[in-house]
């Protein structure tokens, strides 16, 4: 196994961890650069974004040693108070006088010193949820539709919560982290298919339905038309990506994120980055996160074949959860996709997000560990037949 | 398959996650796809589209140049300003916090929000000029889109009022309108530059591209004035003004080895550093530009002209019995008193209308009118100073025996304090005329001999009669000095004539009389106290500035009193 090692009791993968460190690396840059104009002004301490990001990684790098140090089963066990813990949390939010409106979308709560963003938390824990439910149905799902439908109910539920915010991105990455889950742990064809087409279906006739989201789809479509009204953060986007070209104007020299780029340090931070660090820095990105994503989904057969799906799901679930959000997020800023408001995982400023994903992170890790732990204890035959 | 489910209950098949593996494959090759089109293929497109939006053009504002005093002192200073404008285009996308902006800039919103409004269609407004720094610092921060400062000069008068109406101003725009900012426009005006610029999207400017044309600053001009004597005239004559309720003044101090001038001071006057409570009639250099019938102070002038026919000197004698002067059948002028048969130097100490009226009908009139026009009276000085007035002096052929003799005691023509100045200080300078100048000279300019040294000797010391117990002119004199100089007292020129209570006092001199350095003119317009002659108005001012004068530029006195003062405390 390359890029193993065992660390007294601990297994630890060295690419995913070199993966994830370079992203959060990198993260620290681009924010330190890209906010330091806009902290300047808005705060008067022109390392305010960096710092406060700082902070949250140190949390988050706790979150994921506890996650490292948990046994996956008791999570297993608590799947359903997860489940309705996410429930809680994401109709808290909307309770007015708690939820803290920005821009138009209700989705943090301030605690006073931090303010939390609950979607965060929400998706991981139903994302956990989700893999222990089809352990647990596992016949029911390879038999019939509703197998397939009760968990897309419970999603469908938390969607609803979440497009209350509104946030149709969360909504969107929390669906098709789900349907990918639900692929793996091995939902009929025939049902996927129909789902499938259900959820897209939704998700169209949602994106159709409010005027601000079809302003987003339009303005995405041909930015140029209107370059200074609805084509305004993506045309800015454009020019900073272009500008960069192959090598980017420099580290720290981007132009674009002194006040012409709007959210340069969370939503658009990978347009900074390109204009920065050229074709050569944005690829590197991109690898990095297919180093994660594709960690995480060979996990899923391996932890099967061990005997440990919850773990393989998990796993599943997180590359799923982080790489559609990044592919996403990138997208956005590339002019691929509609503007969503979604953050690129590790990357961008948002200490809510750091902390979670580092936490997922973790679970990543430590269902790694159990799975290593796992095929040891198997024999040397079934081993020799994996490969 | 079969063996995988005779393993666990739970299969993940691993072509399923492969499945979801090639998906992200697929989706990245895309990403990466498009990465490469946007900074590889349509990157020059995002360029201009990003140059058009950060790059500018903006102009350097050029530095006007100084104005000093003979000395060094500042008398005109650009100080940097930043004005504020807007880019409509751009401000249209905060249209809902012009309140805000229109509070920090002082001004009314409804103007602010029509002045964007209604002009949509360009990329530039002015929307305040020229504040301080600080104030435009408060404006930047409220981080409007499309608003920007743009760095101008504005001009300071650090003496204000006091060389007001000599340095004129400047306006919005930096150009000169008034006085020597108008007169050497050209030397002091910089020339403006141009440079590309990179913007933030708040308009700040955080590198300079590339260097279009430099500016360039303007140049320092240094003028003759003495700041120190400046400020000794005006207040001076702006004491005299206010003790004697007159309407207005000058004063002009020449240099009589130069010609430069070393004051020129008018009352009432302005503070140029604010022109909201401006009366346009006190803009006026009336040293230069308003003329007077000069009076008295004329009469020298035509002694001169007496002596350079050669057929009088210093002792020749008129009579001027019976006090008045008969013209046909016409008493025009009359003195006081029957002086009897007196000298060319009495007539002057006494001011005799009649014997000076005798003297210049006794005068070719071609003569005359050379002699007067020599020492520049009725025509333009070389100040250069913008709207002077060359006075009036007519042509002899339009002169009539009346004319002639009153033209003797100075009626019926006119003169500016400068040109009187300047025929004072040709006689000063031995009859050596130089070109009066308001800029320093650093040596003196050759002058031209318009009367003979002879000639300005003998008037000069005639003058000094004046300034004596049995002149007119007695309240001009100096301790440690002689004075030498001529009292006027000149009918104001009305409708139908003259008036009979409303006067120039006037008084010309130069000091010291054995080597003449400085040659005043004070000039009282309707004294309207008890005292308006020239001699009890016009005179003590003259003193004043000029003892005050020669002490700041130690100047040797020519008169030294030993004064004993008793010294006391010689033990207790």
């Amino acid at each position: 196994m390359n890029g193993e090692l065992r660390i007294g009791t601990i297994h630890i993968d060295h690419g995913l961890t070199a993966a994830v460190i370079a992203l959060v690396t990198i993260g620290c840059i681009t924010i330190g650069s890209a906010s330091i104009s806009l902290a300047d002004r808005e705060v008067g301490e022109p390392l305010f974004f960096l710092a406060r990001h700082a902070g949250a990684l140190a949390l988050g790098a706790l979150a994921a040693g506890i996650a490292m140090a948990t046994p996956m089963a008791l999570w297993f066990r608590l799947s359903p108070l997860l489940a309705l813990g996410a429930f809680a949390i994401l109709a808290v939010v909307l309770v007015p006088g708690l939820g803290h409106t920005v821009n138009g979308s209700t989705r943090w709560i301030d605690l006073g010193a931090f303010t939390v963003q609950p979607s965060e938390p929400a998706r991981l824990a139903l994302v956990v949820y989700i893999a222990s439910y089809i352990v647990r149905h596992q016949r029911e799902m390879s038999a019939s539709l509703s197998g397939f439908v009760k968990p897309m109910l419970v999603i469908a539920g938390a969607c609803v919560l979440l497009l209350a915010e509104p946030d149709f991105g969360a909504a969107v990455v929390l669906t098709a982290t789900v349907l990918g889950m639900l692929f793996v742990g091995g939902a009929r064809i025939r049902d996927f298919l129909l789902v499938l087409s259900v959820a897209v279906g939704a998700l169209a006739w949602l994106a159709l339905s409010s005027s601000y989201r079809l302003a987003r789809l339009l303005g995405f479509m041909d930015p140029w038309a209107d370059p200074y009204a609805s084509g305004f953060q993506l045309t800015q986007s454009l020019i900073a990506i272009g500008r960069g070209e192959w090598l980017g104007v420099g580290l720290g020299d981007s132009v674009q994120k002194l006040f012409y780029l709007p959210e340069a340090h969370t939503d658009f931070v990978f347009a900074v980055l390109a204009e920065e660090l050229g074709v050569i820095g944005s690829t590197l990105v991109i690898g990095l996160f297919g180093v994660i994503i594709y960690k995480a989904c060979v996990l899923g057969p391996r932890a099967a074949k061990a005997g440990l799906p919850f773990q393989g799901l998990v796993a599943t679930g997180m590359g799923l959860l982080i790489g559609l959000q990044a592919w996403i997020n990138i997208g956005v800023n590339l002019g691929l996709l509609p503007t969503k408001g979604l953050t690129l995982p590790l990357i961008s400023y948002g200490r809510t997000s750091a902390i979670v994903t580092l936490a997922g992170l973790g679970l990543l890790a430590r269902a790694y560990h159990e799975v290593h732990e796992a095929e040891r204890r198997l024999p040397a035959a079934a081993r020799e037949d994996r490969r | 398959m079969s063996r995988r489910r005779r393993r666990a209950q739970v299969s993940l098949q691993r072509w399923r996650s492969a499945v979801l593996l090639i998906s992200f494959a697929v989706a990245a090759a895309a990403l990466e796809a498009r990465l490469v089109y946007l900074q590889v293929v349509d990157q020059a497109f995002l360029v201009e589209q990003g140059d058009d939006r950060h790059l500018r053009t903006v102009q350097i504002s050029a530095h006007r140049g100084s104005i000093v005093d003979r000395n060094g002192e500042p008398l005109a200073v650009s100080a940097p300003v930043d004005t504020i404008w807007a880019n409509p285009q751009e401000l249209r996308g905060a249209i809902d916090r012009i309140g805000q902006l229109a509070g920090v800039l002082e001004l009314e919103e409804d103007w602010v929000l029509r002045r964007v409004t209604s002009n949509l269609d360009k990329n530039f407004v002015y929307l305040r000029r020229h504040l301080r720094p600080d104030h435009a610092a408060r404006v930047l921060q409220l981080g409007l889109p499309g608003v920007a400062t743009l760095r101008e000069y504005r001009r300071y008068y650090p003496s204000g009022e006091v060389t007001g109406h000599l340095l004129g101003f400047t306006n919005i725009d930096d150009q000169g309108q008034e006085g020597l900012e108008l007169a050497y426009d050209y030397w002091l005006r910089g020339e403006s530059g141009q440079k590309r610029v990179l913007r933030d999207r708040l308009g700040r400017i955080i590198e300079d591209v590339e260097l279009i044309a430099a500016a360039k600053p303007g140049r320092e001009l240094r003028t003759s004035i003495d700041l120190r004597v400046q400020y000794l005239a005006y207040r001076e004559l702006k004491r005299a003004i206010a003790d004697s309720s007159a309407l207005s003044g000058s004063v002009v101090v020449l240099d009589v080895h130069t010609g430069e001038v070393l004051a020129m001071v008018n009352q009432p006057s302005y503070n140029p550093n604010d022109r909201s409570q401006l009366d346009v009639a006190n803009y006026r250099n009336r040293a230069v530009t308003d003329i007077f019938e000069p009076g008295s102070s004329f009469k020298p002038f035509v002694v001169a002209a007496a002596l350079e026919t050669g057929r009088y000197d210093a002792s020749s004698t008129i009579d001027t019995s019976p006090g008045y002067l008969r013209v046909g059948n016409r008493v025009i002028t009359q003195d006081y008193n029957d002086l009897g048969r007196i000298d060319l130097a009495t007539i002057l100490a006494r001011s005799s209308n009649v014997g000076v009226g005798k003297l210049a009908l006794d005068l070719e009139q071609r003569q005359l009118f050379g002699v007067l026009s020599g020492l520049g009276i009725g025509r333009l000085t070389e100040s250069g100073f913008p709207g002077e007035s060359a006075g009036v002096l007519n042509d002899p052929e339009y002169w009539r025996p009346v004319g002639q003799a009153t033209l003797a005691y100075g009626y019926g023509l006119s003169v500016t304090a400068l040109q009187l100045a300047r025929a004072y200080a040709t006689i000063a300078a031995d009859g050596v005329q130089r070109p009066v100048s308001l800029v320093a000279a650093d040596a003196a300019p050759p002058g031209r001999q318009v009367i003979s040294a002879t000639t300005a000797r003998a008037v000069k010391n005639m003058l000094e009669t004046v300034v004596s117990p049995a002149g007119t002119g007695l309240r001009a004199a100096i301790p440690n000095y002689r004075v030498a100089g001529k009292t006027g007292t000149a009918k104001k020129s009305v409708v139908g004539g003259y008036s009979e209570d409303r006067y120039f006092a006037i008084f010309a001199g130069l000091a010291p009389v054995s080597d003449p350095r400085l040659v005043t003119v004070v000039v009282i317009d309707e004294p309207r106290g008890e005292d308006y002659y020239g001699g009890e108005v016009a005179a003590p001012v003259f003193s004043a500035i000029v003892s005050g004068a020669m002490r700041l530029l130690a100047v040797p006195p020519d008169a030294l009193q030993t004064t004993y003062v008793a010294r006391s405390g010689g033990g207790r």
